[in-house]
């Protein structure tokens, strides 16, 4: 018995290993590109590991553009990520509850209306946005890349955490109303601390996306002592001209660092103490 | 439902007020562009003036450009700069949304291929004011480059470098197996110096795919023609269209031209040029068409121990294709507040020895006379090949280059390039591209 | 005084005001930020638009032009369903298979939950598409691992038309981190002792899975299909930064035709007109999905 199990421990590892190793097999040919001198990058593209690890990638990409280093750009990007998904968890939580567990007139036609306001390309609506913010006086600052997520705008979120409370008993609701609790204390005491693996999983991907976002830099954001890193890297290339591949490598492994350190911080809250008690039942 | 209906209208009056808020605000910025009320916009600014400055490029030129912002403001004390700089691509985008709000930046890296669209559509003020007033000093820049920068009569920009069609090519490999090139070969020497070369060494050739809009224009030069003419293509028939489609034609059915499919493995940067790159000769090119600022980039992505040459594009008529182009212009646009300082500004850019002896040409030789010559003694062996290349193969055996590219440019240069594609894989014969491309290049200049 | 505060107290914890008020972040930024900007872009797909100069109103025009003389439409039409309806299952049950795997907990999870979750988080950025490019090259790794099984290694995998879509398909799929974690989160409220009481009555895994866990993860699945599907239609950077199209545009994604169209060719008010057709094809693809919900995702019983 015991044999058996440890046996089958073993081949669930080895397997989640292999397996694990073909997902981030490309990923070790980008950290791997990055430690290779830069002109070799492509000749020697099909071997993995470099024939003599250099870090200059990594020296000549910190060093950035002009006279902007790159701990600028990192330290621009961990402002806006971080206090934009603070707006997004909290607002899209407080707009989810109202979804899933109030109703009011009006209730239908705002869900379709923030279904529908995800289904239009982000592309489209890049000149509009622009004359609006710029009405707003917001052009060439960080305004446009925070506020709007203060406001529940992705309506992914609103949603994902709008499923999750659904997933929690109404009794629940029921029992707080009856022991005197308001829409809003059984807001705050009952459903946001069961839902807090669903606001982790959206802290994650929230922080994920805005380090990500591209376009709305390039739009907003003039100086290029505010530039994030998203819109930095992609500075490394140029088509017409000479492209430094070997920083851009370097600096792109560096970008990935911090969604992981999250990560792994984060995950854990998805792992421990399975469910308190039966909920669901 | 009278009330959500009122609401709605004021909504749609706003929504419509805000997307034409746009043309209103044209009319007042192109007032403020005549050089008599500039003093007013700059006194109204404070003492202290901004200027954006904005371009595309790499780690070096970002670097340069912005160390020659810092030697003005340094030398001009109370002007103050913002280096804006991201990609080529995004560039575009970028720039074009900023001018759908008016905000463009006050000094502005174009492109031949967009100057037209930018001008016509009233987002470059006129420099000849200023070159009248002597704000601007252009005597050391050759009359014709100046003369390409003009649109309508007027000079909305001024080049920073000059450039020309360049030829580059593998001269190790080609000089191992002694075969030798010239300049200024004509069609016929070029395709057979590709069978040659294919025969030979096993490397194919490269004939500008994916970028063929250059090209085509070259080889319509050489027979006397213009691709664009106003409103229509500047051909008369798909005939005259067709000898460009051939050499892919030719090449991919005796096989020296490369498969078309390496590039959808590639990204578009000279590092992985089949000149440089590629595993084997099947995957490379002996050749690139490129242009003469490029040798430099092609040459540091090259491997160790390959010498690239540089040589004219093949054309029947050398002289009639062969143009010098402006590179990298600077313009000042009508959003900016203190036109006259940015003026003075582009004045430093084009004039100063201090300047260039950071930009050290890097975006192409400085159109300046006197500035080239300057500048020269620190240049690299490959720069000086440059310099070389334009003054004493280019210049003295060229023609005036096309007039700007028009508005509906853009799609044509990629119908060209799909249907070089459709043609590489077999779908389409040379005959059938032209006719397409005449059939639907016409429909698109009328304005469909 | 006090009275009146009561008052205030109960009308603020009426259902209807409460629901509003949970809610008014939502209605604030939807009249703030997203409909001036939808209503713009309606407005301009009706318009000759090119950025540069203002608008200018045409009508139907554009419209009239996408469905009788554009074949490109058609084309990316094609493709982006062709993508959607692949990469979306597969996506799906691959995150799902996943999920389950590494539910277990044992001393390594969270660092195969890294491994896992990692493609995902290097996004759409410039490296991804090159390295993505060598993956797949002639001389790639994909054909080397080929070549050892035997199989002809001379492939090229992105200049072939009809393979060039799977190697964006295989993209997202590889990048399926996001539903995994969605799929984590929600497994994770299933009460354990649901489990503990079939294993009283003595089922097996096999079948605590199908009796327990799919139906009480129809919710999330629901969810997970009706986000990708959308996402799978409006998918962008897979196309724009691998192939842009090529070969032939056989990858040409709808919304990078857009794109094209309007900061390429700057027909900016027939990108316009292309977006919205695409909100109505998903809009209703949408409401298909949701008109299936009844038949097979698990309710509350609410």
């Amino acid at each position: 018995m015991t044999e058996s199990k440890k046996f089958s421990r073993i081949i669930y590892h080895i397997l989640v290993c292999g397996f694990g190793f073909v997902m981030v097999y490309p990923l070790l040919w980008m950290v791997m590109s990055s430690f290779k001198e830069t002109n070799t990058i492509f000749t020697t593209a099909g071997q993995l590991i470099p024939e003599k690890f250099v870090l200059d990638n990594y020296i000549t990409g910190w060093k950035g553009f002009g006279k902007v280093g790159f701990g600028t750009f990192f330290k621009n990007s961990f402002f806006i990520s971080v206090v934009a998904t603070i707006g997004t968890v909290l607002s899209s939580s407080l707009v989810a509850y109202g979804f899933a567990r109030t109703k009011f007139p009006g209730r239908r036609i705002l869900f379709v209306a923030m279904l529908l306001s995800m289904m239009l390309p982000a592309q489209v609506l890049m000149i509009p946005q622009y004359l609006w913010y710029q009405k707003l006086g917001w052009v060439g600052t960080y305004l446009p890349l925070i506020v709007p997520y203060y406001f529940a705008t992705q309506g992914f979120f609103v949603y994902l955490i709008m499923n999750f409370i659904d997933g929690i008993p109404r009794e629940l609701d029921e029992a707080a109303k009856i022991d005197g609790c308001s829409f809003y204390g059984t807001f705050g005491r009952i459903i946001f601390p069961l839902i807090v693996p669903a606001l982790i999983t959206s802290s994650i991907f929230s922080f994920m996306w805005r380090w990500d976002d591209f376009l709305s830099a390039l739009l907003y954001v003039n100086e290029s002592i505010k530039y994030p890193v998203s819109l930095a890297l992609k500075l490394f290339c140029d088509p017409g001209s000479s492209s430094d591949y070997g920083a851009m490598f370097a600096m792109a492994t560096l970008s990935v660092l911090p969604a992981i350190v999250i990560f792994i911080c984060l995950q854990r809250y998805l792992v421990e103490g399975i469910s308190t008690s039966g909920l669901k039942g | 439902m009278k009330r959500k209906l009122a609401l709605l209208l004021a909504l749609v009056l706003t929504v419509m007020s805000l997307a034409a808020c746009g043309s209103s605000k044209t009319e007042s910025a192109s007032d403020a562009t005549a050089p008599t009320e500039t003093q007013g916009a700059a006194g109204g600014n404070g003492d202290s003036k901004h200027l954006i400055v904005a371009w595309w490029g790499n780690q070096t030129r970002n670097e340069r450009t912005q160390a020659v912002l810092d030697l003005y403001s340094q030398q001009n004390p109370g002007i103050t700069f913002d280096g804006q700089f991201v990609e080529w691509n995004d560039y575009w985008n970028k720039l074009a949304t900023a001018s759908a709000g008016h905000s463009l930046p006050d000094v502005v890296q174009m492109d031949y291929r967009y100057l037209e669209q930018y001008v016509s559509n009233g987002l470059l003020i006129d420099l000849k004011p200023y070159i009248e007033n002597g704000t601007l000093d252009v005597s050391g820049i050759d009359e014709s480059i100046l003369e390409s920068g003009s649109v309508d009569g007027g000079i909305y920009a001024i080049s920073l470098g000059v450039n020309a069609p360049a030829l580059l090519y593998n001269k190790t490999l080609l000089d191992e197996h002694g075969i030798e090139i010239k300049d200024n070969m004509t069609m016929d020497e070029f395709i057979d110096k590709c069978r040659e070369i294919y025969e030979k060494t096993g490397y194919k050739t490269n004939v500008a795919y994916g970028n063929g809009d250059n090209f085509i224009e070259y080889m319509l030069r050489s027979s006397g023609k213009i691709l664009f003419e106003e409103g229509k293509l500047g051909v008369d028939s798909a005939e005259e269209l067709k000898p460009f489609f051939d050499i892919y034609e030719i090449g991919m059915k005796e096989g020296w031209h490369v498969d078309p499919g390496i590039f959808v493995e590639r990204n578009i940067s000279v590092e992985q040029e089949p000149i440089v790159y590629g595993s084997s000769p099947e995957t490379m090119s002996w050749c690139a068409f490129y242009w003469s600022n490029q040798l430099t980039a092609v040459q540091n992505a090259a491997p160790e121990g390959m010498e690239i040459g540089i040589t004219t594009w093949p054309a029947d008529n050398p002289k009639a294709a062969n143009y010098l182009r402006p590179s990298q212009f600077f313009s000042v646009t009508v959003d900016s507040k203190n036109p006259e300082e940015a003026v003075k500004f582009l004045n430093f850019f084009i004039n100063s020895v201090e300047a260039n002896n950071i930009l050290l040409g890097e975006r192409g030789v400085p159109p300046v006379a006197s500035v080239a010559e300057a500048i020269t003694p620190q240049l690299s062996d490959q720069e000086k090949l440059v310099i070389d290349y334009i003054n004493n193969v280019v210049t003295p055996n060229s023609s005036p280059i096309n007039p700007p590219a028009p508005d509906s440019a853009v799609e044509i240069f990629d119908l060209i390039d799909k249907l070089e594609e459709r043609l590489c894989y077999g779908e389409i014969t040379a005959a059938e591209a032209a006719q397409e491309l005449f059939e639907q290049g016409s429909k698109i200049m009328a304005g469909n | 005084m006090k009275s009146k505060s009561l008052s205030l107290k109960q009308i603020l914890n009426e259902e209807s005001v409460a629901g509003a008020i949970f809610t008014l972040p939502f209605i604030i930024g939807f009249l703030l930020f997203m409909i001036v900007p939808m209503l713009i872009s309606l407005y301009y797909s009706f318009c000759d638009y090119n950025i540069l100069s203002p608008p200018v109103w045409a009508g139907f025009k554009n419209y009239i032009k996408m469905f009788t003389e554009d074949s490109t439409f058609l084309k990316s039409i094609g493709v982006t369903f062709y993508f959607a309806f692949v990469s979306v299952p597969l996506r799906l049950i691959f995150a799902l298979i996943v999920a389950m795997i590494l539910f277990r907990t044992t001393k390594m999870t969270g660092f195969y939950r890294a491994a896992y979750y990692l493609p995902s988080i290097i996004g759409g950025s410039v490296a991804v598409s090159i390295l993505w490019k060598r993956m797949f090259a002639i001389d790639g790794v994909f054909n080397k691992l080929l070549g050892y099984i035997g199989l002809n290694k001379d492939f090229s995998w992105l200049g072939n038309k009809d393979t060039a879509i799977w190697v964006l398909i295989v993209l997202a799929v590889w990048q399926f981190g996001s539903s995994m974690l969605i799929f984590l989160a929600s497994l994770k409220q299933i009460p354990t002792t649901l489990y503990e009481a079939a294993e009283v009555d003595g089922a097996n895994k096999w079948s605590q899975f199908w009796k327990i866990t799919l139906p009480l993860l129809t919710p999330t699945i629901f969810f997970n299909l009706v986000m990708q599907m959308i996402n799978g239609f409006l998918a962008f950077t897979q196309s724009y930064i691998i192939t842009q199209g090529k070969p032939m545009n056989s990858t040409l994604f709808y919304t990078v035709y857009m794109y094209q169209q309007s900061f390429e060719f700057y027909n900016t008010g027939y990108g316009a007109a292309l977006a919205w057709v695409m909100l109505a094809i998903i809009a209703l693809i949408t409401f298909v999905l949701f008109a299936t919900k009844k038949f097979w995702v698990y309710d509350e019983g609410v």
